[in-house]
Formats: C-alpha cells, structure tokens, sequence
C-alpha cells in the first residue's frame, strides 16, 4: 500500500485529509511542522508527500528544498497561495505538482496515482536514447551528459523521456502536460518550469538552450 | 505659447525700432539744421564783405564761397536772382513765404523738397535789398536715416525670430514636465503601479512631482491593502473549505448503511460545498481582475478547443470565420476562463453551447458563443454583466449552481484586454454571447 505524508501545520485540514486519504486506500501519515514532516520521512519514507507552504517555522518552501537534497520523492503542494509568484517558487523549489485548497479528494488521488506512475519506469521503446553526448536509459531511470550521470527527478525524468521519445517533434505544453501530468486539462507553469529545471542540470549553458529548446507559441522539443 | 512670445517680441522689437528711429531722425534733423545755418552765416559774413566794395562782381563773390558739394548759395538783390552756373535752378526751391520772411529783414530757415532730395533753405537778409539764401542739401542724412531704418528693422526682425524662438524653447521646457505628468498619469491608468515623477530633474515642479508621486503611493498602497484584503479572506475561507471538502468526501464513503434523510442532507452539504468553492476561487479572480493582462502568443482555436473538452462540450462546436490569425496576444489563463465562464453560462441558462465562433473583423478579434436557451430580454443585456446577477429566467427556474460572478468576470477580463463583451438574440432563438478584443493592443 502506497504511503502519503502530510505535512500541514492546520489540525483540522490534517486530520480531514489523513481521513480521506485513508478511505482512498493510502497509508496516511501525518506532520504538522516541516521539521517534524523531514524527520518523519527520514525515518519511514513515504512514496509521496503533500506538503502546505505556510508552516511555522521552516516553511513549507525550504521544507520541498530540505526534502529533495536527499530524496527524489514526488512532492505535491497543497496550498491555499494561487498567485503566479507563490507556484513558480514552490515548483522551483522541486515540487512536482502544485494543487490549490480546497482540493477535493477526488483530483488530490488522481494526482497522487499520476505521479506514482510516473515513479515506476515506463515501457521504454529501446534501452538507450542518444542525443549527442546526452544519452538516456529509459529502463535503468539513468541519464548522462558527455558520461557524466545527472541526478534527475522523476517527473524531470519523465518530461525528459517524453520529450526524447518524439526527437525533433515539438510537444505543446498541453500534450506534457497530458502525458507526464496526466492532467487533462493544467495549468501550463507546471511545464514551464519543470523545463527550466531540466536545462539547469542538461544543458551547458542553460539560459540559452541547445538541447531542450522553446519553440516560439508552441512548445518544447529535444534537439537531435 | 510660441506664438504670443514671436508677437509680444514682434511687438516690442518694432515699437523700440520705431521710437528710435524717430528719436534719432529728429535729433539729426535738429542737429543738421542748426549746421546748416551756422554755415549760412558764415557764408553771410563772407557775401557781406564781398559786396560792400562799388559794383561787386556778385558772381565772383558766391564763387569764393566754400561751399562744398552739399550746399549751393544764391543771392537776390534789387529783384535779380544770382547764382553761380553750377547751381541753376536753385532759386525754385525756395519757398515764397520764406522769401517775404526774409525780404522783411528777418533770417529765417525751412526744410524743403526739391527735385534733387530734401534740403534745408536758410535765408540771411543783408542790407541794400539784397538777401542771401543757402539751399543746404540733406541727401546724405537722408541715406543715413534709410541705411538706419533698413538696421533696425533687421533687427526687429531678428528679435521677432529669436523671441519665437524663445517661446519655443520655453513651451517645451515649462511643458515637458506637464507631459511627463500626463505620461506617469497614463501608465497608472493603465496597470503600471510603478510610475513615479523623479522630482530631481524639474527642481521648478519639484512640489508637483512631491505630490503627484505621493498621491499615486497612496493609491497603490490602497490598492495594495484591497488585494491583500481580498487574498486573506480568500485565503481564510480556502482552509476551512478543504476540511469541508475531506471530511465530506469521508461522510460520502461512508454513505451505506445510512438513512435517505442522511444522504439526502450530505447531497445538500456537498453540492453546496463546492458551489462554496467556487465562489471562493472567482471572488479571489474578480479581486485580481484589474492587474494587467500576462500577454502571450495564445493559439486560441487550440484554447477554444480545449476548454469545450474540459467542459465535457464536442470540441467541433469550434468554428473559425474566413481571415482569422489563429495566434493572439492575450492572457491565457484569464482568455480560458472567459470561454469556460460563457460555455457553463450557456450550459446553465441556455440549453448548453450549440456553436463557439471565432473571427476577426474591423480591427477586432472576436468570440462567439451561441445557445438554444430563451435569449437574455433587451433590459437585462447589460446588468447581466454585474456581480451576483442571475438572469429572470435563471430565477424562475429556481436554478442556484451559478455562483453570480461568472460573466462579471468575463466583463472583467475582456475589459483587461482592452475589449468588451456583449450579448445579442442568435438568429433562430437563443442567445449570442460575444467576446471582443482589439487587435492591435495598446
């Protein structure tokens, strides 16, 4: 059974959705500080954690940074912040998803499966990607940039794999979002930034991409 | 400005060359009249000597005078004109009354006009019935004066470009700061919350750019305080909605085993918690709605497309007229949520969406939306488009899932674009809903 970890400072949001959580199946643990939630997953991980922004003490930004310099757990936020400022930061700071409260239990275990299935490895239609010297093993979960392994996420993962799995075709922010979100219909910062993510740790010089390049009003694409 | 500083320096320029002029046309004219007749005497003197002696040669006598080439003499003496051969014909040019004044013993002066320029006449009476006159050519005072009045009015002329010039130089320099003013004005109104006057580099406007500066600090602060205001209770009334909304997602798990009444009473809870929510999200929406637009290159047959997807509508209700670029520059997340808010609006009230349009025409970019329901009556057309209305029909059919703020949002965001929206009666029945946007965004 997949385990959930909480971390949100408000009893009342905790314990409703540790309950409801529960009645969709998790293991549902909860925390209701960063410091408490950190300590917890280091203790017993969780397959993933929704953590709200505004804690006490370590808030919930640095709390998504402590949690990913050890740990590529998917990470959703679940926050009651929708300005534009307040997402982008949480996803760079390595959030994979980003919902807004009240979030009904239905769409917070849609993304919850979303992102675990993005966790197990896909059908990869060969062993080995090459673009150049970046070369992607789909089945081991590894990349390389000129033999030098890099440290993904696994939704970075994904949108890399995705991306490489259509070489010179460009995808819509739509389409990613369909395909490593799983989202029908999203919101395209999701995108935007996890992009950015991925050319921080793959490109050599990432504010003017060579590999993921941006193709104007219509989306990314992985140059051959 | 120019204008009145070009006439006032026209003005005093001409009035300074003229008083000048005439000042100094007199004074010359004085003083060269009073030469005129100190050379006449002396002349007088001589002529007087030359003819005490018996039977004078009298032309001989005006011969030795030394006259010069301005001044010719001529004597009138027992009623006989003489006068050197040079100077005949100078006797027309003197007046008869300054003759009677002369032959009565009195000396006498005037200014005369002869065929050769103006000229002064002195007459000097000498004894024996003889007088003497001397007709005193003003030709080189006269070039003087020209020579001076063509100076002066140069240089009235100058004055006159150089105060336009002036006035020029003074309009851009007492306006520019005006302009900039007007300039800061424009951008507040237009969203730019970040304009401010630099009172450093107009030091005269320095209290107008204090205040101005000061006013529009105020107003962002205002502003500033609004949105925080509306985000907090935004933000208060989103917590104790997600404890709602899980612990009724719980109760609704657990649903079997219960009475109707019970599960009757959660379908109520539930319904209404979510109508909660969404009265929470467009409250916050309509709370921001006033910031700029976040424009991007938006692909917005794909947009309409998408949103009748999530909506649950056939995506071919798109239909795009002869002539459209597909690519606008708009929000895309405030763009979305106006189709979304006119498809549900149409689901609501109109028996559902049965075409989206999209066009361009007479500098406009529109977006249609068409229903099958009643239309919207001619006096409720645009009170539709206010907070918390509801449509008649909408009341009379008792339906309450709106949360009354979605077309005002749609005004809202068309109005950030610099567009409108409007509702018309479809050919055929129903209502037309249509969103403009300028083409072209200033």
């Amino acid at each position: 059974m997949a385990a959930v970890l909480v971390i949100e400072d408000d009893d009342r949001i905790r314990l409703s959705l540790q309950m409801a959580l529960e009645d969709e199946g998790y293991v549902a643990r909860s925390a209701a500080t960063a410091e408490e939630g950190l300590d917890l997953q280091r203790r017993e991980p969780a397959d993933t954690v929704l953590v709200d922004l505004m804690l006490p003490g370590l808030d919930g930004f640095d709390c998504i940074r402590q949690l990913r310099r050890h740990d590529d757990v998917p990470i959703i936020v679940v926050s009651a912040r929708s300005d534009t400022h307040d997402v982008v930061a949480a996803l760079e700071a390595g959030a994979d998803d980003y919902v807004v409260k009240p979030v009904a239990i239905k769409e917070l275990s849609a993304r919850l499966r979303a992102l675990r299935r993005r966790a197990r490895p896909t059908a990869p239609t060969s062993p080995s990607l090459v673009f150049g010297d970046l070369e992607i093993r789909p089945l081991a979960g590894e990349v390389t940039v000129a033999g030098r392994p890099v440290a993904l996420t696994r939704t970075e993962f994904r949108l890399l794999c995705e991306l490489a799995e259509h070489p010179g075709m460009v995808l819509s922010r739509q389409q990613l979002l369909e395909r490593v979100w799983e989202y029908s219909y999203g919101d395209e910062r999701l995108v935007d930034v996890h992009i950015g993510r991925l050319r921080q740790k793959i490109e050599d010089e990432p504010s003017s991409p060579t590999r993921v390049v941006t193709v104007r009003g219509m989306g990314y694409k992985l140059h051959r | 400005m120019t204008a009145a500083f070009a006439t006032g320096a026209l003005v005093i320029s001409a009035a300074m060359a003229a008083l000048s002029y005439d000042l100094t046309r007199r004074s010359l004219l004085a003083g060269r009249e009073r030469s005129a007749v100190r050379a006449a005497y002396l002349d007088a003197t001589v002529v007087h000597g030359g003819l005490g002696s018996d039977n004078p040669d009298i032309i001989e006598v005006l011969r030795s005078l030394d006259t010069g080439s301005t001044r010719r003499a001529v004597i009138h003496r027992e009623g006989r004109w003489y006068a050197r051969t040079a100077d005949a014909g100078v006797t027309a040019a003197i007046p008869a009354a300054l003759q009677r004044l002369v032959a009565s013993g009195q000396p006498g002066a005037q200014r005369v006009k002869t065929d050769s320029g103006a000229a002064v006449v002195v007459g000097v009476p000498l004894p024996d019935s003889t007088e003497f006159y001397v007709v005193d050519s003003l030709h080189e005072l006269q070039t003087t004066l020209r020579v001076m009045a063509i100076v002066l009015t140069l240089v009235a002329a100058a004055t006159t470009v150089a105060g336009a010039g002036l006035g020029v130089y003074t309009a851009r320099r007492v306006l520019r700061p005006l302009a900039s003013v007007a300039e800061a004005a424009r951008d507040i109104t237009a969203g730019n919350l970040q304009a401010r006057l630099d009172p450093a580099t107009e030091p005269e406007l320095r209290q107008l750019a204090t205040a101005f500066n000061e006013m529009v600090d105020q107003l962002a602060q205002r502003l500033a305080r609004d949105r925080r205001f509306a985000a907090d209770v935004s933000h208060e009334l989103r917590s104790p909605l997600q404890t709602l909304a899980a612990a009724a997602s719980v109760l609704s798990r657990h649903r079997e085993g219960t009475d109707e009444r019970t599960r009757q009473a959660l379908a109520l809870l539930t319904g209404e918690i979510d109508r909660f929510q969404h009265l929470v999200t467009d409250l916050l929406e309509l709370a921001r709605s006033d910031q700029p637009p976040e424009r991007t290159p938006v692909d917005v047959v794909e947009l309409a497309q998408r949103v009748c997807r999530s909506r649950g509508h056939s995506p071919a209700l798109v239909t795009t007229e002869p002539g459209l670029d597909s690519t606008w520059r708009v929000d895309p997340r405030r763009l979305e949520q106006a189709i979304a808010n006119l498809l549900d609006n149409a689901e609501r009230h109109g028996g559902g969406p049965v075409a989206v349009r999209l066009g361009q025409a007479d500098g406009w970019r529109f977006l249609e939306v068409d229903d099958e329901g009643p239309g919207v009556p001619p006096q409720d057309r645009t009170v539709i488009f206010d907070r918390f209305v509801r449509s008649r029909t909408a009341n009379a059919r008792g339906d309450s899932d709106g949360t009354g703020l979605g077309l005002a949002l749609v005004a809202q965001h068309a109005a950030a674009h610099g567009g409108r929206v409007c509702v018309t009666d479809r050919p055929g029945g129903g209502a037309r809903f249509r969103l403009e946007i300028p083409e072209d965004p200033s």
